[in-house]
């Protein structure tokens, strides 16, 4: 069995992810496509791990899906205190610091 | 299975419970600080003494001299800011002290994991356990709109540079079918398009967390943000410890690679310079300065990276000291300015060495360190780096930072002269916390005798680059 369209999909992710992060102004949207890359890495990894025949990449996705959720957890703790405080999400709206 | 080599992060992780457990028991913030600060020192001082080398778990754990050296600093800087905050923690955090020191100490040992690690999976797992943190961190001040966004800017782009990063990473895995990194290294030599692929994520993901130009607009924003105390530890541990990643990689994973990366680095290192440099002259609040001057102090470090000789890798771990002492100190003037004023605007600090000439002092001998005046630690840690990459062949480069550092003296002097020639707007005196006072001390007394005194780390310094590069 080849792995490449499997590599091919996570590239696609991948990208879509990396494009929905930066065009999309809603902070929870960014989050997702955020989700989206790391998922995207995580198909990536396991199709290699078939194509070398061994584990590593797996137990690597698994290592990484439990980071995530740690990472997700905190970042929406983030939007919920910015929700509160400013009543909104829109990253246009978020300006008291200016690069 | 050999568990010796994790001596200090177990007592670390050991620490970590101990606070828990005592923050159960007593919320006193100073009890928490006390057991932070008592428990950090030491572990610093074990570390010096009677460091643990070895290997473990079939080679995916090192702990030597050079991993030994990083973890000092870090503990360094874990035990100034532990002290540091506490003036905060005891004004803001009312009952969630325990928590804030539990985080610090958390990314600490994920730092102490992450220069150790000689595999992927650990090395990505430690990578967060020392990110993750920092957003929680950075946006502590809950109620204050200025540090919940920092939080946000931080976390966003944090998680960013992460998903590069594990991309990159799955591709390296993907060309090599080994997570190790001595594996790596021997696989990784020729440049084909998915390796090549897997270093530009790879340099990517960790150009975010130690803010190398393109990738450092989240610095300004989030050193402004965030509560002083905290970025004084941003400013500097996982600085450090992504300049341990990057030489770690470049001299051993990537060493076989047949790519030109020392001239990508350089490149790198030649804008961030540049670009950290003139954005900080225009900046009227300190912490939002100190953010683009530490820009600049990357920039410095990444034409250390670029020599990658072993004369290079001592400078900058000596400039790692350096750049601890002089910028905690610094962050932490800035938290006594916003005690004070409620402002680190730099008109705010007018007439400070008139009210306090001890803290305008301490300012001072922070502010000439880095910016690199003869005679405090600063000034040598430039002049070596900058000798080790002239030898390394990177001339005009150099010439370039030399350049630079001159008119970086310019915003520097310009604080100074805030501090001291400009009048005050109120006779008050300035109160500082005994705590902060004690750190500046502290990092004043490190600054002042380093300067004096240089060989005493860049001896060793230079003994363990040698080590660690025959070692590979």
């Amino acid at each position: 069995m080849t792995v490449t369209p499997y590599i091919g999909l996570g590239f696609v992710l991948f990208s879509i992810g990396l494009f929905g992060v930066l065009t999309r102004r809603n902070t929870v949207g960014i989050l997702m496509a955020i989700e989206l890359m790391l998922n995207a890495s995580n198909i990536v990894l396991v199709a290699f791990s078939r194509m070398h025949g061994n584990l590593g990449g797996q137990l690597f996705a698994f290592f990484t899906i439990t980071v995530t959720v740690a990472e997700v957890a905190v970042g929406l703790a983030i939007v919920i205190q910015v929700f509160r405080l400013k009543k909104t999400i829109h990253a246009d709206e978020i300006t008291l610091l200016k690069g | 299975m050999n568990f010796a080599p994790l001596t200090l992060e177990l007592l670390l992780a050991g620490l970590i419970l101990i606070v828990f457990v005592v923050d159960l028991v007593s919320k006193n913030p100073k009890v928490l600080a006390g057991i932070t600060f008592v428990g950090l020192t030491i572990l610093f001082f074990l570390n010096l003494l009677h460091p643990w080398y070895g290997t473990t778990f079939q080679g995916t754990f090192v702990s030597n001299s050079f991993t030994g050296f990083l973890k000092g600093v870090f503990l360094l800087a874990g035990i100034l800011v532990s002290l540091g905050s506490l003036s905060t923690a005891e004004e803001q955090y009312r009952g969630r002290v325990g928590e804030y020191y539990i985080l610090l100490l958390f990314s600490l040992l994920g730092m102490l994991f992450v220069v150790s690690a000689r595999d992927l999976v650990l090395f990505f797992v430690a990578f967060e356990l020392m990110s993750i943190p920092l957003y929680i961190l950075a946006a502590y001040q809950k109620d204050s709109e200025a540090s919940i966004e920092a939080g946000l800017k931080l976390f966003i782009f944090g998680t960013f540079s992460s998903a590069i990063l594990v991309m990159g990473l799955a591709l390296l895995y993907g060309t090599t079918g080994s997570t190790r990194f001595d594996v790596l290294a021997q696989t990784l030599t020729e440049g084909e398009a998915l390796s090549v692929l897997g270093f530009l994520l790879f340099l990517t993901g960790i150009g975010f967390k130690v803010a190398m130009v393109p990738f450092h607009m989240w610095v300004p924003d989030t050193y402004a943000g965030a509560p002083a105390p905290f970025v004084a530890f941003l400013s500097v541990a996982p600085k450090a410890a992504g300049f341990a990643i990057l030489f770690i990689f470049f001299l051993q994973v990537f060493a076989n690679l047949a790519l030109p990366w020392k001239l990508v680095i350089a490149f790198l290192s030649g804008i961030t310079m540049i670009l950290g440099n003139l954005l900080a002259i225009p900046q009227t609040h300190l912490k939002r300065l100190l953010g683009y001057s530490g820009i600049a102090h990357i920039g410095y470090m990444l034409l250390g990276v670029a020599a990658g000789t072993d004369l290079a890798i001592a400078m900058v771990l000596f400039y790692f000291v350096a750049y601890v002492l002089a910028n905690i100190g610094a962050f932490l003037f800035a938290e006594t300015a916003i005690q004070n004023e409620g402002t680190d605007q730099l008109s705010a600090l007018h007439g400070y060495a008139q009210r306090n000439p001890l803290l305008g002092l301490y300012m001072l001998i922070f502010l000439l360190s880095l910016g690199g005046i003869p005679f405090v630690v600063g000034f040598w840690a430039k002049l070596y780096v900058f000798l080790a990459a002239l030898k390394a062949g990177y001339g005009l480069l150099v010439f370039l930072a030399a350049v630079l550092t001159v008119v970086a003296l310019y915003y520097y002097l310009n604080v100074a002269r805030q501090i001291y020639i400009e009048k005050p707007a109120s006779n008050d005196p300035v109160r500082v916390p005994a705590s902060i006072h004690f750190v500046l001390l502290i990092s004043t007394l490190g600054t002042v005798l380093l300067g004096l005194y240089p060989k005493l780390i860049v001896g060793p310094a230079l003994e363990i680059a040698r080590a660690f590069v025959a070692g590979l």
